[in-house]
């Protein structure tokens, strides 16, 4: 065949970019979605709590995966800084995923837990007052707003037609209780959406005002999970690489 | 009767066998693309197409050369 | 026949060309002005005035969405009508598609922009539309498919030349990418959740992040040299036969390479292995594309000292052979490892966004715009006015974030004698301070020398409105006297 045949004919030459453009993603894409030890198989791993799941649709809306990564990397120094490098199983309920791409600030795959819930609401609302060097923006606007609650169990019913198990019928929940447990089962009903999420609230308070669900709460309530869902001591390490 | 399919899906044959078919193609590419004097000639003939453009654009010359850059010629031809 | 020219002695049509000209030079300013905002922003952090829309995670997508698809995609429009028109002598088919692609697309952008600072976002970089948006910019696309094949195939030439196939594999490849990696869930009209998850998910947005960058911003481009490049030199492409090879060595190569995204990340090691070759392979398209470009002007190189706009078309050259140098060094995993999540990959992408698809797009246009308009440029003195102010403005820029990039990936990885982290996170972002300061210096010498093309540009779109009125006034008279 001659180029020119190619080069004359606007149909051929449409057909051969897109073969030839196909070809890369093909084969690096479709196999990720068919290989099933791309994900380790690890406890604990759980879709988020209504009240979770609102605080990270916040931490979407401002943008955050803009300046802070979710992914640490098998690293000495990612280690001491922010700890056990990060499992593809952890984000396997994660729609999107928020891996980010520039650390403007530090990683916040394993940020839960290490700081308590005054200090996430005291250095959301004003950076500099804990961390003076921080170029953080300010977000006075989380604690003065009221969590929009309304929609919640739609959203559950989304990301359940993505394929994370909430549940809306019986047989959803009792396979949800067999593979989380009840607590998590429960949590993962979206009938109950709107009471879980108040009432994960109401117990833990995460944005100490006791009488208001702000969306400090939520996002406060998100941060606080992060990474904490895999007990590391009870795999050897080696057991992680055979996934790699 | 299709069990030789599955010689192609081990990474291990798979991944050697798309390299040769790769390489091979964009050898015969550059192959075909700067070998033979006329071949050569011919394909850079082409080059000149943007510079073709300027004396179509005035229309009392563009009348004038109503040869066969401005005659209409189908798709495929 | 409804023609929207308003010229109707053009033989070809001009006028979407000037609107997305036009449209093209509003969003670099605007799309521009917004990052040195957000680079002061992260110099001087009371910028963010505690307003909601005006903080940088906000911000920042409004500034890559203008300066990408508002600036870049109205540029690629512009020069792609131009270019399919006259390399295929044929009139632009289906006007008013054509003019439905220009309000499709600048709405789009607009819309886009203000939507994220209202906080509505889908969480994908250079994604963020969310999924009303996403369908309206694929009706808007399948109408540039449509337009520009049906011109092609309406051609007069018989051989469709070399940078309408950079154009195709664009279009082709841009929706393609545009639609997989938008398949969304909605929950309402502002709001919807990714199809895919987690590694998946994440080798989805980095195979249209990286390609975004592959065929938007190099392969359009690419097209945009192969007309521009040799029409402004007055001489044919160097090489038709290297161009068959870039062509195709480019398209394939570059869908491959997204991987290197995710270098050390939960993705599959092989996936990211194999991004990381053929990103090495894709030296070697990128470079034959540079040097087909530049030595188009092999025996003319007289003409860098007397041409400005040679000037800017070679310079952006330049600068797009080492990006595409710098980008496979990057995609190593060694240097990876130090480089990613830093201001480096920031710096380098600008290298590439600044110095190549902005000069190459200014050089282009300071070629178009007088033939767009019948007239010559205003001055040739601010030509050379803005190729300094831009060329000084980027060197500043990747200096800046080359000290800040590589500066933070040292200290991050340093320890002290007793293998204890040597330097806190924020002592990182205190050091940045310096750097982030010379980088928004760099990006404010780079948007003045925008303002001055603007400045160039409507003086001399006055010029031609004034002698064409001039003309058709003696014109009146004559016939009044007749």
């Amino acid at each position: 065949m001659r180029h020119e045949q190619i080069e004359t004919n606007s149909a051929l030459m449409l057909l051969l970019i897109l073969v030839v453009i196909s070809i890369g993603g093909l084969v690096e894409i479709v196999p990720l979605f068919y290989i099933n030890e791309t994900v380790e198989k690890v406890d604990g791993v759980r879709p988020y709590t209504p009240l979770e799941l609102r605080g990270r649709d916040i931490y979407i809306r401002e943008g955050c995966y803009l300046c802070h990564s979710q992914q640490i990397r098998p690293f000495r120094d990612e280690w001491l800084r922010y700890g056990h490098y990060s499992l593809a199983a952890e984000s396997q309920y994660d729609h999107p995923f928020q891996w980010g791409s520039k650390r403007t600030g530090p990683d916040l795959a394993r940020v839960g837990g290490k700081y308590s819930n005054q200090w996430h609401v005291q250095h959301l609302t004003s950076p500099r007052s804990v961390v003076p060097q921080s170029i953080m923006p300010n977000y006075p606007w989380l604690l003065a707003t009221d969590l929009d609650t309304s929609d919640v169990a739609d959203r559950m019913r989304a990301l359940r037609a993505t394929g994370v198990p909430y549940s809306v019928t019986q047989q959803e929940y009792d396979a949800n209780v067999k593979k989380f447990g009840k607590v998590v089962a429960d949590q993962l009903d979206i009938t109950q959406a709107t009471d879980n999420l108040l009432k994960q609230a109401r117990d833990q308070n995460f944005d100490g005002i006791p009488s208001r669900v702000t969306e400090m709460e939520a996002l406060v309530a998100y941060l606080q999970m992060l990474g904490t869902l895999v007990d590391f001591t009870k795999y050897d390490e080696g057991y992680f690489t055979t996934f790699r | 009767m299709f069990d030789w399919l599955m010689w192609f899906t081990r990474m291990d044959n798979s991944k050697p066998l798309a390299l040769a078919l790769f390489f091979g193609a964009f050898c015969g590419i550059l192959i075909y693309v700067f070998s033979g004097k006329r071949r050569s000639e011919r394909l850079e003939s082409y080059k000149y197409i943007p510079l073709l453009d300027d004396h179509l654009r005035q229309p009392d010359t563009g009348s004038a050369s109503d040869h066969s850059q401005t005659r209409k010629v189908m798709d495929n031809e | 026949m409804a023609q929207s020219s308003a010229l109707p002695a053009e033989q070809y049509n001009y006028d979407i060309v000037r609107k997305f000209t036009i449209m093209a030079m509003v969003w670099a300013v605007v799309g521009m002005s917004v990052g040195v905002y957000i680079a002061c922003e992260l110099a001087w952090p009371f910028l963010n005035f505690d307003i909601a829309a005006l903080t940088f995670g906000r911000l920042r997508p409004v500034h890559t969405t203008l300066v990408i698809f508002g600036f870049g995609g109205s540029a690629l429009f512009a020069t792609s009508y131009y270019i399919v028109q006259r390399t295929s002598q044929a009139r632009l088919a289906f006007p008013w598609v054509a003019e439905f692609t220009f309000w499709g697309w600048s709405g789009g952008v607009a819309l886009g922009a203000i939507t994220y600072m209202l906080g509505l976002s889908q969480g994908r970089e250079y994604a963020e539309f969310e999924w009303p948006l996403d369908i309206a910019i694929t009706l808007v696309w399948v109408s540039y498919f449509a337009v520009y094949v049906e011109t092609l195939r309406r051609r007069s030439q018989p051989h469709i030349y070399v940078a309408n196939w950079f154009f195709l594999a664009f279009i082709v490849a841009v929706a393609l990418l545009h639609i997989f990696n938008n398949l969304a869930v909605p929950v309402s009209l502002t709001k919807s959740y990714s199809l895919f998850a987690g590694v998946q998910d994440a080798m989805t947005q980095w195979w249209y992040g990286h390609n975004a960058v592959g065929f938007f911003l190099t392969a359009a481009f690419l097209g945009m040299m192969y007309y521009f490049v040799p029409k402004q030199a007055g001489r044919p492409v160097y090489s038709y036969r290297l161009s068959i090879i870039h062509f195709w060595a480019l398209i394939f190569l570059y869908m491959w390479a997204g991987g290197h995204h995710l270098h050390w990340t939960s993705l599959p090691d092989w996936v990211s292995t194999l991004a990381a070759t053929f990103s090495i392979l894709l030296l070697m398209p990128s470079w034959g594309g540079m040097i087909n470009g530049i030595m188009t002007l092999s025996g003319a190189w007289d003409k860098l000292r007397s041409d400005p706009i040679m000037l800017f078309l070679i310079t952006s050259l330049s600068f797009y052979g080492m990006s595409t140098f710098e980008g496979p060094l990057m995609s190593l995993k060694s240097v990876n490892a130090l480089s990613h999540y830093t201001d480096w990959t920031i710096g380098h992408v600008h290298s590439g966004a600044l110095g190549w698809v902005a000069l190459v797009s200014f050089g282009s246009f300071y070629h178009l715009i007088p033939r767009l308009y019948d007239t010559k440029m205003y001055s040739q003195a601010l030509i050379y006015v803005h190729f300094w102010l831009a060329t000084i403005g980027i060197v500043l820029y990747i200096t800046a974030l080359w000290v800040a990039g590589i500066g933070q990936g040292l200290m991050l990885r340093s320890f002290d004698d007793y293998g204890n982290l040597a330097y806190t996170f924020i002592e990182t972002v205190e050091f940045m301070h310096t750097p982030y300061i010379w980088r928004a210096l760099g990006g404010a010498f780079f948007v003045s020398g925008v303002l001055v093309m603007v400045y160039n540009m409507v003086m001399t779109v006055r010029a031609a409105r004034y002698e064409q009125a001039a003309v058709e006034a003696k014109l009146t008279a004559k016939l009044a006297k007749a």
